[in-house]
Formats: C-alpha cells, structure tokens, sequence
C-alpha cells in the first residue's frame, strides 16, 4: 500500500504493480443514494400503517356496528330500523309497531326486558296479534346504549320524554341474567306491565330439550365420534372457525351433516361426527339445534370494513353482481327455512372461510351453486367487511315449530 | 513521459489531494443526483405512471357509449325537505306493501322487479324511465305522465285493487311526489330524448320452438323454486316477512301487470334470474320459465268489464296466457 | 490484511450496534410490558402440558405467532388475530416457531376446544386427516383391555380402534391437551400494543 512516487529518471527496476481507484460509477451511486432515500421513506411510511393498525384495534375494541357513544337515534336506525322501519310502524301482520305501542308508553322498564331477554311467542299489540321472534340484545348493547336507545323510542313514539338512566338497565340486566326469551306477550306482561293482560297464550312450541339418545350425543359422544357440544359449546355457540349452529333451520343443519358424508362440504372432523350418524339421529340434532337460544359470542375480529359489511349485507354490490345478503338470509339475517341458514351472530373466522371454501371448491353444497358465484365475486377485503359486520347482528331467536318447514 | 509526469505532479496537488477533491465532488453529484432521482421516481409513482392502480387505458368512445349510466349512490342523498322526500320514495320502493299499504293489495315491493333500488340496468332501472316519459303507452292509448305510469304500476303489478283503499293512489298523493323525486334523483345527470343503455328489460328473439310451460316445469323446479317455493308463493322468514316474493296466486301481480305477459318475464329473468346468476339460463329456459309462471292463475284483471273472452280480445293481445285454456282451466277467472 | 485493528473495531461496534438495536432495545421495550387483558397464567396442568409441547418438539412444525391479515389470511383461517408482544408474557420460554408445517396453535384452544377430539388426534392424526403428515404420539396413551375407572378412553373411529381393548390416555397426553385447549388469545388486544402491523391500509387492495 506504501505509495510509489516515480524516480526522477527511469522507473525503478523494483516496480510494484498498483491500481489506480477505479471509481464508482457516477450513476450507481446515485442510484444507491435514491434507494437509501427510499428506505428511510419507507421506515417514515410504514408508521402510518402502524396508526392505522392501531384505529383499526380501536374500533374492533369498540365492537359495534356504530360508535358506542352513539346517541339513541343513530342506534334506532342501525339497530330496530330494518324490522321496526324508520317511522317506527313496523310490518303488519310480521312486526309490531312501536309507534303508539302500550308497550313502551308504560314503565321503561318494560321495552328494557324486551331488549335484554327479546321475545319468542305471540304478544298483541294494540288490536293486532304478532307471531313474535325478538332477538335479545343483551349481548350486543351495553348499558349505557340500551338506556340511550330506550329513551330515544320511548320519548319519539310514546312521547314520554323523561331520560332512562343506565342503572336501571344493570339492574334489570343482573335480575334477568341467564333467563331465556320471554315466552310471548302472556310472560311479559304478567310479570312487567299486568295493564297489558290479556295476551295470547304461547303457542305450543317444541321444546330445546331433545329425547336422551339425542342429548347423549350433544354431550358426551360416542367411541368413534366427538360430543356435539364439546366444540359447539354447550348452547351451539361456536367459536372461531366452529360455526354457532343455535338457531339454524334443522332442515339445514341435517343436510349439511348429509354434506360431510358425500363430501359435496369438506371438512374432515364433521365428516368423522357424521360418518358416525344414522340420518334419524343427524334430524334429531338439527330439530334439537334449531330450537336452541343462545346470545352472540361473536365479535368483529378480522379487521373488516364494517360499512363495507353493512353494505354488501344490507344493499349488495351490484356493479359486481353481489345481491344483498338479506335478500335471501331474511331482512334480519335470520335465515329462511328449510334451505337458507341464519347469518347474524355468527363468528366471522367461519363466515369468512366459509366464503373462501366456496370459491375453492372444498363446499359445494349451496342449491344451484347459488353461494360459489358470489363468493368469489367477493375480495379478501370485502369477505373480511361482511364477516365483521354479521358478528355485530343480534342472534337468531330460536325458530318456533311454526317457522320449520314453510 | 516521465517529464510530463513530474510536470503535472509539480503544477497540481498531489494524486491523493486531486482524488479526494474528486471524491467529494462525485459525493455531492451522487447525493443531488440520488435526491433528484428519487423525487422523480416518487412522482413518477403518485401520478400513477408507475403504478398499476393507476387509471385504466381510455376506452374506447363506442365502448363507452355502451356502459349503462351510473345512478348516485345512496349516500349522496342531500340534506334537507329534498332529501327527506328522496328517501322516503326510496322507503316507498323498497318495502312498497309497508311504506304504502293503503294502495298495495300483494306482498310485493317496487324493488322484487326493479332490481338495486331501480338502479340495476337490465331490470327496468328507474333513472331510465324518469327520461322516458311522458310518452304514449298503447297499453291505454294516450299521453301517461310518469304518476300515470305509476299508477299503472300500483293497478297492475301491485293488484291495487286487494289493497284497504280498493284502489291505485288518487291523483297528486303524496306516495307519487315521493316516488318521482326517488326517480328523478336516480336519474341525476342522465340524458334525455335518447334510448339509454340498460332501459327497460330486454327483449329476448322469441326461441324457433316457441315457448311451452309443460318444458319451463322443470326449468322452475332446478332454477326458481330453491328460493320461490315449489308452489311458486315465495318464502318468509320466521317473523313472517317476506323475503322472495309469490310468483302467482292470490299474492302476486295481476293479469293487467307487465309481467305477466310472457315475453316481458322471459327478458326479466333472462337478465337477472336466479338472483345473482344475472344470463345464465339460455333463452330458451328464460321463455320456457316465463311461460311456465305467467301460465298460473292470479289476480284478475281490473280492467275485466264483461267477460273474460271481450277482457282478453280488449287487452290481451301478444304473448299472455289470459283468456286461454290451459291444463284444461280458463285463465283469467282470478286467484282467489 | 494489514489494517486489521480498524477492520476488527468496525466490525465488532456493527455487532455491537445490531445487538443494541434487535436485542437489548427490545428487551427493554417489552420487559415491563403487563400482560394483555383477558389473558390467564397458564395452571399447574398446563404447565406440565407445556413441558410435553417442548419436548415432542411441537415447534419444528407449529409457529404460535397469527400474522396481520395484511400478510396472510390467518384470522381467516381462524388462527385468530395478530398476537402482540404482551399476549407471550407467560411464555417462558416463547414457542413461536418459524415453521408452518402444520397450522399455527396461537388459538388451537379457541377453534379446537374438544379434549375428545385431540386426543384422538394425538393418538392417530390420519384417523381424522387421511392426509395428514403429523407424527401420531402413541406412546403417550397406552391400551388397556378395559378401561378403569377415571380412565379417559380415547374416541377412535372404527377402522382404527385396535382389535380388542380400549386405548387410554397417559397423564402426559391429558396435560398436553390440557395445555393445547388453554392456548385461547381470542380477547381484544389493546389498542396499543407492539405488533407487527402490516403494510397496506385498510380496505387495500382493491
């Protein structure tokens, strides 16, 4: 490396061989230079994805189709609107009206225990008797958005002003915790508000608790196929990718368990259950399924786009032939028997792969491939948005014999 | 040579002066050059040349001619007595049995034909036929304002005659200021005076071996009764709200309505039936259906003075099941 | 190689410096980070499950690390959210794997809940999953030609029960289920949190 300064006459006999620097060339340093720049941008950059990760969790946090500090009437639109309608008149011959209604213009506590424990039987209504089926949405709203929601129906359509406080709702919450749907009107209001005797008596619904064989599959299983509920969960509640089968019609749940079988729906651990089923027992489990009420465990947890969701669900995508969910699930995502499953509360990880197994091939059981052109018309992002938003509906209320097979 | 060498070692800095002078001149060439290069890069990427979200190639102006108009979207709806009239015709036409119960005498909604709110192109969008009238109708042979169209629809489609009120909406009700102003804002920006893309339903040619109802049977049992019931009296859900709409029957249109002319149901389903699957029957099937459902018996027809035979001679004309025998039943007589 | 000294230094202070930046920084930036809400300690069972985990090796095939679904379709999948950094703070040491042979575990608790199912799984994987190449872990059950009582006699479909007898699962098989069932992180993860949070924006791409 010791530099060679040339002699003052000829070159010395003892030369070393050096190179001059080869430069690097001009261009690829700048080259190197932009690229550097763009790392440090990139760095910079991606902490915008951080806080946008981090609103995300804050909304998944949230949990709610809308804001949680909502008032009443933007819970009423998002919450009662598509049943009870806008104008609070509800759907004659189908939903009771709350406009007028006896109902709401009595102690406040009577719409709380209807919103906390919602009603499977008959009630009347002013002169009209309704088949009733009310989700709770005990496990939906919290306290706070029940008694925000309460005093915003109750001051617009029975013009009684004066605000609900939130205990009221924590009180009534912890008395009625665990119970199941009021048994129609005649339960109702014998126990909350006896001005609104007489009701009709409920009809004779089919009771949740199934013959023992039946139950002896739901919960201990047999050498060769798993107990029901040790997935399902003791009410068929799910979780994750475990569907939440409470409530879904028994037509549907025992063709599917036919599914498993043929392999029209892949998925192994069903199809070891099934395999194991006579197609008595796989009716049994759907009629004892389809009876069964159990509040929603699910929540919006794929980081979906929940206005995307509650577009796609409520209105479609036609521009990319995506008709709305409700225009064959039901307006309340509750399913229509025999042959279209309810969607509302169910855990998003399975909506969302359900949607992806359609496209893929692994379930292929939907009548005249109804589901397969949909899903795949449906983008990562938008199976997400509409999987969150289903998790954000109340549960499906239990189907009376009635509803079964129309 | 070497003469020349010792010269410029003399005149100049050293080689090791000269190269590091060199090097920071190429440093400040390099960084401003890299600066330079990123900037125009990063540009180059937020105008999109670099991008693939960029925007598509220009279309061609003939393709363009044939995309259907683009109605605005729901939230686009403004503020204001405007806006509230806006959406309470859109409330009106979605859920018509709720929103104008006096006047609908069937389970049916404007929204069960008029696809997306009156928005789907192909399925008698209304932003088409808010340009489109008033025209001549030769279904009763003079000028129809757009409320006389809509009260055709409320006569017919909706079987007003079953409905509380015993008839269509009187003259100037408030249901038909709602549902024009739904129509006139779907129809924000759309051209005038011209045949738009997407209007009406389309007309199918009518298949070589004609249409029969005896071949559309298994047509709606494979492709409509999943969701229209094998009986053909829709499905509801648990609460008892309907949720697909009775095809015939004492809850369906009537024999006035558009649709129950076979070759106007032939081009309804062949574009947007089954739900979703939008032509994926053949023409054929689409007819064999149509027939197959226009075939049943339903509501009869409010214009029927006399008998069924002057009914059918007055307003029967075409491609219509009234009047005639099948399955050995005079269609006409009305479901009941 | 006559500068070695300078050559030695800078080598050492670029060590030096990664240490800092990918250990020690980290180290501090979650050493005192409280465990997320919602999530438990694991109990004694767990534990001794978690010491069977270890040592069948259960990490050369199963990561416990869901990813952002800006990455990958995990919570799709159902492997659950992205986990953070304060979902491990039981974790001693963590068992996130890198490889993905099998699916990840984060949340095999949540979507796979039944002991029954797990155990025949463990017994036999094929008896569910014809094609699966996980290694059964037959000696963790043992056959008996009837079972005793508290014995949990493991739920086989018929082609692979054996011939005559029950197959009952040892201590160890009821602790690793134990320990898979308790791998539950479905709980919110708090807004702020260290993960990995992905590169696009929500709703991309379109």
């Amino acid at each position: 490396m010791t530099e060679k300064i040339p002699g003052p006459s000829w070159p010395s006999e003892a030369f070393e061989p050096y190179e001059t620097m080869r430069p690097i060339p001009l261009g690829v340093l700048m080259i190197a230079v932009a690229l550097a720049l763009w790392g440090g941008v990139l760095l910079f950059d991606n902490s915008e994805a951080v806080a946008i990760g981090q609103a995300e969790r804050a909304e998944v946090l949230a949990d709610q189709p809308v804001r949680s500090d909502a008032d009443g009437a933007t819970l009423f639109a998002a919450r009662c609107a598509t049943c009870h309608q806008p104008n609070g008149s509800g759907v004659s011959g189908a939903i009771p009206p709350l406009a007028g209604s006896p109902f709401l213009a009595g102690r406040p506590e009577v719409p709380i225990a209807i919103l906390l424990r919602g009603i499977d039987g008959p009630i009347r209504v002013g002169n009209a008797v309704y088949d009733g089926h009310m989700p709770s949405f005990a496990s939906v709203l919290s306290d706070e958005e029940i008694a925000r929601l309460v005093s915003h129906v109750r001051e617009r359509f029975a013009a009684r002003p004066e605000p609900v406080a939130p205990v009221i709702v924590a009180r009534l919450r912890s008395e009625l915790a665990g119970r199941p749907a009021w048994r129609g009107g005649q339960e109702l209001a014998g126990r909350m508000a006896p001005e609104l005797v007489p009701q009709p008596s409920p009809a004779l619904t089919g009771s949740s608790k199934a013959d023992p064989a039946t139950m002896r599959l739901v919960t201990e299983g047999r050498n060769g196929s798993w107990a029901c509920a040790s997935c399902h969960g003791a009410l068929g509640q799910g979780s994750e990718t475990v569907p939440r089968i409470a409530g879904l019609p028994a037509a549907y749940i025992a063709r599917q368990l036919d599914s498993y079988v043929s392999g029209s729906r892949r998925n192994e651990s069903m199809a070891v259950v099934a395999r194991s089923l006579t197609r008595q027992e796989r009716v049994a489990l759907g009629d004892y399924y389809a009876l069964l009420r159990a509040p929603s465990t699910a929540h919006p947890s794929l980081g979906g786009d929940i206005d995307r969701g509650r577009k796609l669900v409520l209105e479609g995508d036609w521009d990319r032939d995506i008709p709305a969910c409700v225009s064959c699930h039901g307006p309340s995502a509750f399913g229509v028997a025999p042959g279209f499953p309810g969607l509302a509360a169910q855990h998003p990880a399975y909506t969302a792969s359900q949607l992806t197994a359609w496209i893929s091939g692994e379930r292929d059981n939907a009548r005249q491939k109804l589901m397969n052109g949909i899903a795949r018309s449906l983008d990562d992002a938008d199976r997400r948005a509409v999987a969150d938003y289903l998790a954000t509906l109340p549960p499906v209320p239990a189907a009376a014999t009635k509803g079964e097979g129309r | 040579m070497i003469e020349d060498d010792r010269l410029r070692a003399e005149a100049h800095d050293s080689p090791r002066q000269e190269a590091a002078g060199r090097g920071v001149r190429r440093g400040v060439v390099a960084l401003g050059g890299g600066a330079a290069l990123f900037v125009l890069a990063s540009a180059a990427f937020d105008l999109g040349w670099l991008s693939d979200r960029g925007e598509p190639a220009e279309q061609g102006a003939a393709q363009q001619a044939m995309q259907p108009f683009l109605p605005p979207e729901g939230h686009t709806i403004p503020e204001g007595p405007a806006g509230d009239a806006i959406k309470r015709g859109e409330a009106i036409f979605m859920n018509t049995r709720i929103n104008a119960n006096d006047f609908v005498g069937n389970d049916l909604s404007c929204s069960n034909c008029h696809l997306d709110g009156g928005r789907r192109a192909d399925s008698a969008p209304m932003w088409a036929a808010w340009v489109s009238y008033p025209a001549y109708r030769k279904k009763n042979k003079q000028i129809n304002t757009m409320e006389d169209r809509i009260k055709g629809c409320f006569t017919y489609s909706m079987n007003a005659q079953n409905s509380p009120t015993g008839g269509p909406p009187p003259a100037g009700h408030d249901v038909y200021k709602d549902l024009q102003t739904y129509m006139h804002w779907l129809a924000t920006g759309a051209p005038t005076g011209t045949k738009m893309v997407g209007a009406g339903y389309p007309e199918l040619d009518k298949p070589d071996g004609g249409y029969d109802p005896a071949r559309g049977k298994p047509v709606y049992d494979a492709k409509c009764a999943a969701c229209h019931g094998a009986d053909g009296q829709g499905q509801r859900d648990l609460n008892g709200r309907l949720v697909f709409p009775p095809l015939w029957g004492p809850d369906s249109y009537n024999w006035g309505a558009g649709m129950a002319r076979v070759n106007t149901a032939a081009g309804f389903i062949k574009a947007n039936m089954p739900l979703g699957q939008g032509n994926s029957l053949t023409d054929q099937q689409a007819w064999d259906a149509a027939a197959f459902i226009d075939s049943q018996e339903r509501p009869r027809d409010p214009r029927q003075k006399g008998s069924i035979a002057d009914n059918a001679k007055a307003n029967h004309g075409g491609d219509s099941y009234y009047g005639k025998v099948v399955g050995g039943r005079l269609l006409g007589a009305g479901a009941r | 190689m006559n500068r070695i000294l300078p050559l030695g230094a800078i080598a050492l202070g670029i060590l030096a410096f990664a240490t800092l930046m990918l250990v020690i920084a980290p180290a501090i930036q979650i050493k005192r980070m409280a465990p997320t809400p919602g999530l438990e300690d694991y109990s004694a069972q767990e534990l001794r499950g978690r010491e069977q985990y270890v040592a069948q090796g259960c990490v050369y095939c199963h990561s416990q690390q869901p990813r952002s679904s800006d990455q990958a379709p995990d919570a799709e999948r159902g492997w659950g959210r992205a986990s953070v950094a304060s979902d491990y703070v039981y974790d001693r040491p963590h068992q996130l794997g890198t490889m993905r042979t099998g699916p990840d575990l984060f949340n095999v608790g949540t979507r796979l809940p039944s002991r029954d199912w797990h155990l025949t799984h463990l017994y036999q994987p094929r008896a569910i999953f014809a094609w699966s190449i996980m290694p059964g872990y037959p000696y963790l059950f043992e056959r008996k030609s009837r079972a005793e009582p508290g014995d949990v006699v493991v739920s086989l479909p018929e082609e692979h029960r054996p011939a005559n007898g029950v197959v009952v699962a040892k201590p160890a098989a009821l602790d690793l289920v134990a320990y898979l069932r308790g791998l539950d992180h479905s709980y919110p993860a708090p807004t702020r949190a260290v993960r990995d949070d992905g590169y696009s924006e929500r709703g991309e791409p379109r």
